[in-house]
């Protein structure tokens, strides 16, 4: 093939762009937040855990959505996985970052769940059957298990793209990449089952729901598709992104998010209808938890910002080719996101009564101040598109 | 990052869907002397004269049946519901994978869904008529089974809107009429084709008058083509809604095996998964009987199979939760349930699902199995049964030892049961080979539209 | 005697979709109106060429969604809860929850009918004759060939002025179309 028009550095993010100039004030920010609710910390422990939680499950959706989509691309090819490629994997390498936001769950496990009081369980013999999963020891050591597959998926796939930088595309590792995505799906749908299990559901400890893992990565990889196409329509203006980000492309990703907004509200559904139609007392608390007390207004909310506006302007064809309109929908699901992780948690602490804490803001704002800044550097660092692909390979050539 | 040069790049390798050489005549004229030749091959008449012989001992079972009432069927409480729910969801389950092949392929431009959706639409119907009438024949009074459309009953009594069975009467009723839209729809233009090609005038008459008169206009493809992606964007979301209902009849109750949250999107990965093996087995027998390996080529079967891995995997998935969820819920009904299913009574059965479902196809993983007409056809024999397995252990395990340990109750199919299940087989083989007969089994014009010669070269 | 009708128009054909899109845009420039074009297979390349761009199909098919919706609402709400109220286990008579899925399947069920019966009515089909159809070769438009005809009823139609136009178009053959 004849000698190419371009050289590795077109591809870099232009060093002037404004997401590279974010990441030092996005790390100032971080870090300002994450003192602020250290001190809240001190003051009140309780609701620092609590705030920690919801906040650290949000920003840990980027993350793993973002692994779960670059696995998925890898097995389904596709011109607008390779397009957004890049900013996955700038998501998918947070992983181990989000490892160590890990910690003060672990610190603060006693007050966050109930089945690792020891006072409580004594007295409840449905946590005593529950103890061969649900004590302290294996909880950790699944969370390191997870942890470590999550780590082992983004790193391998961040490697091999990058050496196909240098290196350009060969078939046989195309296939081992492949091969790998594929273990790495079934790894990730079964390690973010347990993980929801976890850390989600066994926060109320005697209900239980068998779709709760599926609605809980369904909603990470929701979170992740926002976040990319934010990203590829901030970048979509200049080279490189503007040399493969058509409106064809956006249509795709509007497609996906339109695909994943659906799927979201089919499992939710799924999970309301049964527990409502069969009225049982011990599953029925949980959306009783959630709808009185000012919670139900939460729920409407949710109901019309998470699904009702993104389905009906999702809808329209126009929409999801315009990057300026598809962006809107994107922020806003954004946000949506967090109000259903609130919604999806907190009410297991404050039951039918609806709390706020400043401390939700505080480390909502402080992990991601640092997410954020570890996100930037880890785009930066690299070219912004895989170039060497051979379905940007083909974009290119028509460019 | 230094600046040197992009290497060489390989262009993204894009499998043929179609054999080589094919033209707009060849295309027409290959698919359609299927429909056009007076003498079919020797395995067509084996085939229907099968399928004929299964339908007529379909009609005795059924004429028993309504002479006798349904206690010559070996329901009896606390398993009221047996064979004919499990056959009625199998075989809706079954119809899936034709929608799913028609709609989301579509929808996902995958061009190669084209050689194989018009077979797959006509099995789906096929398989709706065999479902539809295994809910009908149980009511046990079945000339009064417009009771179950919204009509007040006897004491002016309306359906109730809250009980699954009624959404199940709208899903399926509304599935019925989308898929033979969608299949009719699509059958316009090959109806079209067919009338000009007749030299028999009363199949000429017979064939124009289905093809509306449709002359070709570019005006009228034009709304044709919207008016199939929004068909197919409607069916997309029906399909995935039929089974989820068709779940709920099972997940809405309490009994412990039915009572689980995953049940929607396990029973519609269930159906596809059912579905596609389905439309291998039909497929791979077809390829070789009418010779259209240039149509339906090994590239078909190798992605029809990884389909069929990635549902086989999710359906393996619901075993898991089911079987981790009994163990963690500490309730000790869901964990008898459990144990009851893989030590109980029908232990044989749970492990012979595992095996077809969860065992089999995990040689699927190698390109040389996928790729392979005769192992593929062997597993997809396996899921077959293991699909039709997997609805006996949610229906009868779960059913036979309710709450109560008094009304225990083993349940064995008797000779109707199984006539009447064979019976649908029969009633499927005998449309489904008169389907071949007389209708095109690929879709001629959209098949036209990969032929090489179809690309509008640009003017220079 | 049979009567004289005027004649419907002339016709072109084609052996492939090039020169069949490019014809479209000859016929277009020349300042043709009334004229059609007819293809064994869709090709957007020929709708653009027409100047074809969205229809109503979409909208009415949402209207005809929204129109099923409110019926199964009306429906599911006036046998319930109007009608013929009934307390069954409990629930509430208005059990919004359970009437999620028969909604959705009536929304479906109006929607896929509109799109059916909205593209027959909006394309005037069925109608069984069609002048087209007395041309002989045009029973390959349904196979591999590919027609343009210019309508008699043009402002611009000239019988022998519009057949040399369109020879100058085509390499195969050229006819007339009778009513």
């Amino acid at each position: 093939m004849a000698e190419s028009k371009f050289h590795a550095s077109d591809f870099e993010l232009a060093p002037d762009h404004v997401l590279r100039r974010w990441r030092l004030p996005a790390l100032a920010i971080g870090c300002l937040a994450l003192a602020a609710s250290l001190v809240g910390a001190n003051t009140s422990p309780t609701q620092f855990y609590q705030a920690w939680l919801v906040a650290f499950l949000y920003w840990l959706g980027l993350a793993l959505g973002s692994t779960a989509i670059l696995v998925l691309q890898h097995i389904t090819g596709g011109r607008w996985g390779a397009t957004i490629r890049r900013p996955l994997e700038a998501a998918a390498a947070t992983v181990p970052l989000m490892a160590l936001f890990f910690l003060p769950i672990v610190i603060g496990l006693p007050i966050l769940y109930e089945w690792a009081r020891p006072d409580v369980v004594a007295h409840d013999h449905i946590l005593q059957q529950k103890l061969f999963y649900l004590n302290k020891p294996f909880f950790l050591a699944r969370a390191a298990v997870y942890f470590v597959i999550w780590s082992v998926i983004s790193r391998q796939l961040v490697s091999w793209s990058t050496e196909q930088d240098v290196n350009g595309e060969c078939m046989k590792r195309a296939r081992r990449v492949e091969f790998f995505s594929r273990a790495g799906m079934m790894l990730y749908v079964l390690t973010i089952t347990f993980a929801a299990i976890d850390w989600g559901m066994s926060l109320t400890p005697h209900w239980y729901s068998h779709i709760y893992g599926l609605v809980f990565g369904i909603g990470q990889v929701l979170t992740a598709m926002t976040l990319m196409i934010m990203v590829t329509a901030m970048t979509a203006d200049r080279r490189p992104m503007s040399l493969v980000a058509t409106p064809e492309r956006f249509h795709d990703l509007g497609k996906l998010l339109f695909a994943f907004v659906m799927v979201w509200g089919y499992f939710n559904l799924s999970q309301f209808l049964i527990v409502w139609s069969a009225n049982l007392p011990d599953e029925v608390p949980w959306y009783l938890d959630r709808t009185t007390g000012g919670w139900q207004v939460l729920m409407i909310v949710l109901l019309i910002v998470h699904f009702f506006v993104p389905f009906g302007l999702l809808l329209s064809r126009s929409f999801k080719r315009n990057p300026r309109t598809l962006v809107r929908v994107a922020a806003l699901l954004l946000l949506a996101r967090y109000l259903d992780l609130y919604w999806w948690i907190t009410p297991a602490f404050y039951p039918g009564h609806f709390t706020i804490h400043p401390l939700h803001a505080a480390t909502l704002i402080g992990i991601g101040g640092v997410w954020t800044w570890a996100f930037l550097t880890n785009l930066a660092r690299r070219p912004l598109l895989a170039f060497n692909d051979p379905m940007i390979a083909l974009e290119l050539e028509k460019a | 990052m230094d600046s040197a040069p992009v290497q060489s790049r390989q262009r993204p390798y894009k499998p043929p869907v179609l054999g080589r050489g094919q033209t707009f005549d060849t295309v027409t004229d290959q698919i359609s002397s299927v429909v056009d030749r007076t003498q079919q091959p020797r395995a067509w008449w084996i085939g229907f004269g099968i399928g004929f012989v299964l339908l007529n001992l379909l009609l005795v079972c059924v004429s028993c049946l309504f002479a006798w009432g349904t206690g010559i069927w070996g329901v009896n409480n606390p398993v009221g519901w047996a064979f004919a729910i499990i056959n009625f969801v199998w075989w809706i389950g079954i119809g899936h994978a034709g929608t799913l092949i028609s709609a989301i392929l579509l929808l996902l431009r995958q061009d190669w869904r084209t050689s194989i959706n018009r077979f797959a639409e006509a099995m789906t119907l096929f398989a709706v008529a065999c479902a539809g009438i295994f809910p009908i024949i149980h009511t046990g009074r079945p000339w009064v089974a417009y009771w179950l459309l919204p009509y007040p009953g006897t004491m002016m009594v309306w359906p109730n809107f809250r009980s699954p069975l009624v959404w199940d009467v709208f899903a399926v009723s509304t599935y019925a009429t989308v898929s033979a839209l969608f299949w009719f729809v699509g059958l316009i233009p090959d109806l079209a084709t067919l009338r000009d090609r007749a030299e028999n005038p009363i199949a000429a008459r017979i064939y124009g008058t289905f093809a509306l008169g449709w002359r070709g206009s570019v005006r009228h493809w034009h709304r044709y083509e919207t008016a199939y992606l929004l068909l197919a964007g409607l069916s997309t979301p029906l399909v995935i809604s039929v089974h989820s209902i068709v779940s709920f009849d099972f997940a809405v109750g309490v009994i412990p095996g039915w009572h689980a949250t995953i049940f929607p999107p396990y029973f519609v990965a269930g159906a596809i998964y059912a579905g596609f093996a389905m439309v291998l087995t039909i497929a791979i027998p077809l390829r070789r009987m009418y010779d259209i390996k240039d149509y339906i080529t090994g590239q078909h079967l190798d992605y029809m199979a990884r389909v069929m891995l990635a549902t086989g995997l999710m359906v393996c998935y619901g075993y898991l939760t089911e079987a981790f969820f009994a163990l963690y819920s500490a309730n000790l009904f869901e964990q008898y349930m459990i144990q009851n299913r893989m030590f109980g009574p029908y232990t044989s059965i749970y492990w012979l699902l595992i095996l077809c479902n969860g065992i089999s196809i995990q040689a699927l993983w190698f390109e040389r199995v996928r790729r392979s007409p005769v192992f593929l056809f062997i597993i997809c024999m396996f899921v077959n049964v293991g699909m039709w397995l997997e609805r006996f252990v949610i229906v009868v395990t779960s059913l036979h030892r309710d709450f109560m340990p008094s009304s225990w109750f083993m349940y064995y199919p008797t000779i109707w049961d199984i006539g009447t299940f064979v019976g649908t087989l029969g009633l499927f083989i005998t449309l489904l080979f008169l389907f071949i007969r007389f209708l095109p089994m690929i879709s001629m014009f959209e098949m036209r539209t990969l032929v090489p010669a179809a690309e509008v070269k640009e003017e220079h | 005697m049979k009567p004289v009708l005027p004649l419907h128009g002339v016709m072109a054909e084609f052996d492939n979709p090039t020169e069949f899109v490019a014809a479209i845009h000859a016929v277009k420039s020349a300042g043709y109106e009334g004229f059609d074009a007819y293809s064994p297979m869709p090709i957007e390349e020929a709708a653009e060429a027409m100047g074809l761009h969205g229809n109503k199909l979409p909208l009415m098919v949402l209207c005809g969604g929204i129109a099923g919706f409110c019926c199964g609402y009306a429906l599911a709400y006036w046998t319930g809860v109007i009608n013929y109220p009934l307390n069954i286990g409990g629930r509430p008579l208005h059990s919004w929850p359970a009437y999620i899925p028969v909604l959705f399947e009536c929304t479906v069920l109006f929607a896929a009918l509109t799109a059916v019966f909205g593209m027959l009515g909006l394309n005037g089909l069925p109608k069984h004759y069609h002048p087209v159809f007395n041309v002989e070769r045009f029973a390959l438009a349904s196979r591999s060939r590919f027609f343009v005809c210019i309508e008699a009823t043009d402002p611009k139609f000239d019988l022998e002025d519009t057949k040399r136009f369109l020879q100058s178009l085509t390499t195969v053959e050229v006819s007339e179309v009778q009513p």
